[in-house]
Order: C-alpha cells, then sequence, then structure tokens
C-alpha cells in the first residue's frame, strides 16, 4: 500500500465529441440552392452597390444590410495564386495545384478555388477562368457542384481590372 | 471606497427575443440587426464607438477563434480597438468599464453571441470541469448544480415547495417579458408536478435551451447626456472568481457574491442590497438563487427589493447573453423603459452574473440614475 507504483501513469485517455448541426442561414442556404442551376448568387451592399460572394447579411466595409440577391457570371479572373505541392486536408487532389483567387464577373470579393486543365506554370494574375460544374442531376446544392475552374482561352485582364477585387 | 472614477453610463441596449432555435440565422446574423438597434437607440453611427468587446465561446460555435466571425458584423471598419472574452457578456462589459476608466475611450459598445441549438451545452459544459476526474465522471451543469441545491436546502432547511415558489415568481414575471423564452405563467403547486431532471431540480425549474444576440452601448460622461435622455450610471461594479474544485469550496454558500457585492455597494456609497430598488440577477435553478439572494444579504424566500422582474435566467438563459440581459434590463428599469414589467420609480439597481459551474465566477453591479463621482 505504501509502496510508490512501478510504473508511473503516462497518460490519461480523453475522449471529446461534440456533435453540432449548424443553421446554414437564409442567405446560404438561397446560395447553395443556385448551384443546382449552375447559378452563383451575391448578396449586394445597399449603400455602396459592392456584390459580396458568398451572399452575407451586411457590408463589414460600409456596415449597411446587403438585402438583393444578384447573380454573377461563373466566369472569372484569377488575382492572386499559389502552387500547393503539399497534401491538402479533407481533399483528394492531385499534386501539384493551383489555388487562386478568383474574382467572378459581377462580383466585388474573389471567392478561392482550384484551377485545373492547364500547368501551373501557365496559370497567372489576369488569367480569365470558368467554373466547371457537376453535370446536370448530379448537382447537390453545395460547394462540391462546382469541381473546378479552367482558363477560358479568352485574352488576360489588365491588372487594373482586378486590382480592386483581390 | 474612497477613490473617485469617471463617471460611465448604460446608454442603450438592444437583443433579439431568446427563442429555442433560430433556423434562419447563423449566430453573426442574428447579431447584426441587434448592433444596428443599438446605435440606432443611441443616434450615432458606427464611427462614434471607440471600442468593443465581444463576449462568445468556441466550444458552442463550434469552431476555433469563432469570435472574429463577429467582427464582420460589429462595424469593425475602419479598424478599431477589439476585445474577446470567452465569458458572458456582463464580464465583456466590466472589461469595456475598465477600459473606459483609463480615460483612452469614450463609448462602447459590448455583444453577446452564440447559438446554443447548434451544439450540445451539456457536453460543452462537461468540458469546462477538471479533465481527470470531474469531467470523466460526466457531470454537467444540471448536476453539479443539483449538488449545490441538495447541499444549500440541507443547510438551509429550504423545501422542494420553497424552490417551487421561486421558480413560479420567475416565470410569472417572465409572461410580461417579451424577450423571454418561457412566456407561459406558471404557478408553483404547477411546478412542482414537474418530473425531476437531477433530484432535487425539477424540470420546471430550469431554463430550456435558447438563443439570442445582445448589445450594450456605455459612454463615459459628457457623452452618455447626448447619446441617452435618461443614462444608468454605473456606481459600482467588481467580480471575483473562485475554485474550479467543486469539493474544495462550500457550495452553500456564494464567497465571491459575497466580497464582489460588498466591494461595488462600498464604491456606491450603498450600505446594503436592500437600499435598492431592484435586482435582475443570474442564477440557473431556484436553489441558486435562493444562495445568490443570501449573499447579497437579502431574505432568500422572501427578497426585497424587487428580484427578476424580467423572469431571469430560468425563463432565458441565452448562453454568453444571459448576464449581458441583467445588465440591459437594469438599464430598462433605471430609464424607464421596462414596459409592463417596469417596477415604478427605480432609482438604483443592482445587475448579477454568474459563469461556471455551480456559481463558480460572479460579477455585481450597482447602477443608479444619479453620477456617482462628481
Amino acid at each position: 500500500m505504501n509502496e510508490p507504483p512501478k510504473e508511473p501513469v503516462k497518460y490519461v485517455d480523453s475522449h471529446v465529441r461534440l456533435p453540432y448541426h449548424y443553421v446554414a442561414g437564409d442567405y446560404r442556404a438561397t446560395q447553395l440552392r443556385a448551384f443546382k442551376e449552375k447559378k452563383i448568387l451575391g448578396s449586394k451592399c445597399s449603400k455602396t452597390g459592392k456584390v459580396f460572394i458568398p451572399p452575407i447579411v451586411n457590408s463589414p466595409e460600409s456596415f449597411a444590410p446587403c438585402d438583393e440577391f444578384v447573380a454573377v457570371s461563373d466566369k472569372g479572373v484569377v488575382t492572386t495564386f499559389c502552387v500547393v505541392c503539399i497534401p491538402v486536408i479533407g481533399r483528394e487532389i492531385e499534386l501539384p495545384y493551383v489555388a487562386a483567387s478568383v474574382a467572378l464577373d459581377g462580383a466585388d470579393i474573389s471567392i478561392f478555388a482550384a484551377i485545373q486543365e492547364c500547368k501551373a506554370a501557365d496559370v497567372r494574375m489576369g488569367l480569365r477562368v470558368e467554373a466547371v460544374w457537376k453535370p446536370e442531376g448530379e448537382r447537390q446544392g453545395n460547394h462540391e457542384d462546382i469541381l473546378y475552374f479552367r482558363p477560358t482561352g479568352e485574352p488576360d485582364a489588365p491588372f487594373e481590372s482586378f486590382i480592386h477585387r483581390l | 471606497m474612497s477613490q473617485k472614477l469617471r463617471n460611465v453610463a448604460v446608454v442603450g441596449f438592444a437583443q433579439m427575443p431568446t427563442v429555442a432555435r433560430d433556423e434562419h440565422r447563423m449566430s453573426t446574423e442574428m447579431l447584426y440587426p441587434v448592433v444596428r438597434e443599438a446605435l440606432a437607440q443611441v443616434g450615432v453611427g458606427r464611427d462614434a464607438i471607440d471600442y468593443q468587446v465581444s463576449a462568445s465561446t468556441d466550444y458552442a460555435d463550434g469552431r476555433p477563434f469563432g469570435f472574429v466571425a463577429a467582427l464582420d458584423v460589429m462595424g469593425s471598419w475602419p479598424p478599431r480597438q477589439d476585445l474577446h472574452l470567452e465569458m458572458d457578456g456582463s464580464f465583456a462589459a466590466y472589461y469595456a468599464w475598465v477600459k473606459l476608466q483609463t480615460g483612452e475611450v469614450d463609448t462602447a459598445i459590448v455583444c453577446g453571441h452564440g447559438k446554443t441549438s447548434e451544439g450540445e451545452p451539456d457536453r460543452v459544459y462537461n468540458l469546462q470541469l477538471e479533465p481527470y476526474y470531474h469531467a470523466a465522471m460526466g457531470l454537467d451543469p444540471t448536476s453539479t448544480s443539483a449538488l449545490q441545491a441538495s447541499a444549500y436546502m440541507a443547510r438551509a432547511g429550504v423545501t422542494d415547495a420553497d424552490l417551487a415558489a421561486v421558480a413560479a415568481r420567475n416565470r410569472t414575471a417572465g409572461a410580461k417579458n417579451p424577450d423571454a423564452q418561457l412566456r407561459e405563467a406558471a404557478s408553483a403547486a404547477d411546478l412542482q408536478k414537474t418530473p425531476f431532471k437531477v433530484s432535487p431540480l425539477r424540470e420546471g425549474y430550469l431554463p430550456q435551451i435558447g438563443e439570442s444576440a445582445t448589445c450594450l452601448v456605455l459612454a463615459a460622461e459628457g457623452k452618455a447626456e447626448k447619446l441617452c435622455k435618461h443614462p444608468a450610471w454605473v456606481q459600482g461594479a467588481h467580480h471575483i472568481a473562485e475554485m474550479q474544485t467543486l469539493g474544495a469550496r462550500d457550495l452553500t454558500k456564494s464567497a465571491s457574491t459575497v466580497l464582489a457585492a460588498k466591494t461595488a455597494l462600498a464604491m456606491a456609497g450603498v450600505g446594503s442590497a436592500a437600499e435598492v430598488d431592484v435586482i435582475e440577477l443570474l442564477a440557473q435553478n431556484p436553489a441558486a438563487e435562493m444562495i445568490v439572494l443570501d449573499a447579497l444579504g437579502l431574505d432568500p424566500k422572501n427578497p426585497k427589493p424587487v428580484v427578476n422582474p424580467s423572469g431571469g435566467a430560468i425563463c432565458a438563459d441565452p448562453i454568453m447573453s444571459t448576464g449581458l440581459v441583467r445588465l440591459g434590463e437594469v438599464f430598462r428599469q433605471l430609464s424607464g423603459s421596462a414596459g409592463p414589467r417596469q417596477v415604478a420609480n427605480a432609482k438604483r439597481a443592482i445587475a448579477h452574473a454568474a459563469q461556471g459551474h455551480a456559481l463558480q465566477q460572479n460579477i455585481v453591479w450597482v447602477l443608479g440614475t444619479e453620477r456617482r463621482w462628481s
């Protein structure tokens, strides 16, 4: 009884389980549903007219409500990018791949997207790209409905046209 | 307390009515209209606010650093000084008040937000306990509260009927509060018939899971009078934390409330809690309420002054906001805007809040219609 234990306790096993059931919110739900029709929706600031993607209830910049949904194009421009050479958590993707900020036509901020169907070395700021959607009938209304973006072959967009939409 | 402090007042308060689950809005989407409403109450834009503090918990949000999302809806552009607290908004308000004391800022907003319904609060609160023993045993806030209630009832000779009476008083008051979640009055006899959740606490004595978003506006003398016709001046405030280990403290008493109240009342130049006109306190069950009243030096069975005209936490317990609502309710009482739950001629009030298992930490505010320091 008085003898110290021969083996010290090295660790205590502790399992933490915390399930969550998130509310998407009406704004995000509206956007996700529109993916089924290959539509990308943003919300428009009632004060400055800036269009945010994904749609948000207010402009963080102007603090005014964004109370109007607007459809933006599924084509846009690469505003900045990086080449990823390390495995990505939770995603099966061939390495290296290009992760880019894409400013869609009609949107005032860019979204993040993978660029495929071209060499990483060919991706550049100003490259015109378009969304590649899952085929008809397979779209579920979630972010995987857009598989990736690929070059359109159009001439590059001038730097001044996207510098404010990085 | 002879030290002269800067006069600071609550000048605005807005909240989303507490609901079981808002299916249409994320946490920040609930907060945005509340911040707008609070600023509209004081008639200024976001530019007029010098400082902000938010209260939320990442464990309830289910994402690390979740509080940064609130910056987008709090009007934080151009960039401003911000502080986040993983505690109830009442404690966040204390930090804002301290910042205002430095003289660096004249105005501040304090926000509480969190969607309690998205996670499982009992699991979250379990993790708040000491991890090797208490958490591993599976204790949740209802069981730690029940341990405390049992001990208190034995010490003070309090019965199930006494608990029912306290719950019924809150429920009857809550029926007059449009922001409360439980808005149906209930008699002590009815509540005493509800089944035990964890004995000695019955379902009818406990709050339900609910969520809200809150925003309080604080301003220093010179600004406060311009922003609000009837500012509620902070006359004293103090908060005290106790040990985490449940077995190491006397659960039948709230030593931290005693100390916090003593200092806050002395700051305010008030002899005792009985001298104020209204008290809003945060107690999530009737036994906890009686323990806090006892610590304030009041009769737990027959408290005077009026306690919880809003219905208290038993009628609405939105995580991270419940304590801030107490401050907001006291502001409404002192500014004469409490509607059907208005206490006539309320000139001075106490707003209490607690955090942690079995009243581990307590804050006591004394507010009044008059400036404390001249």
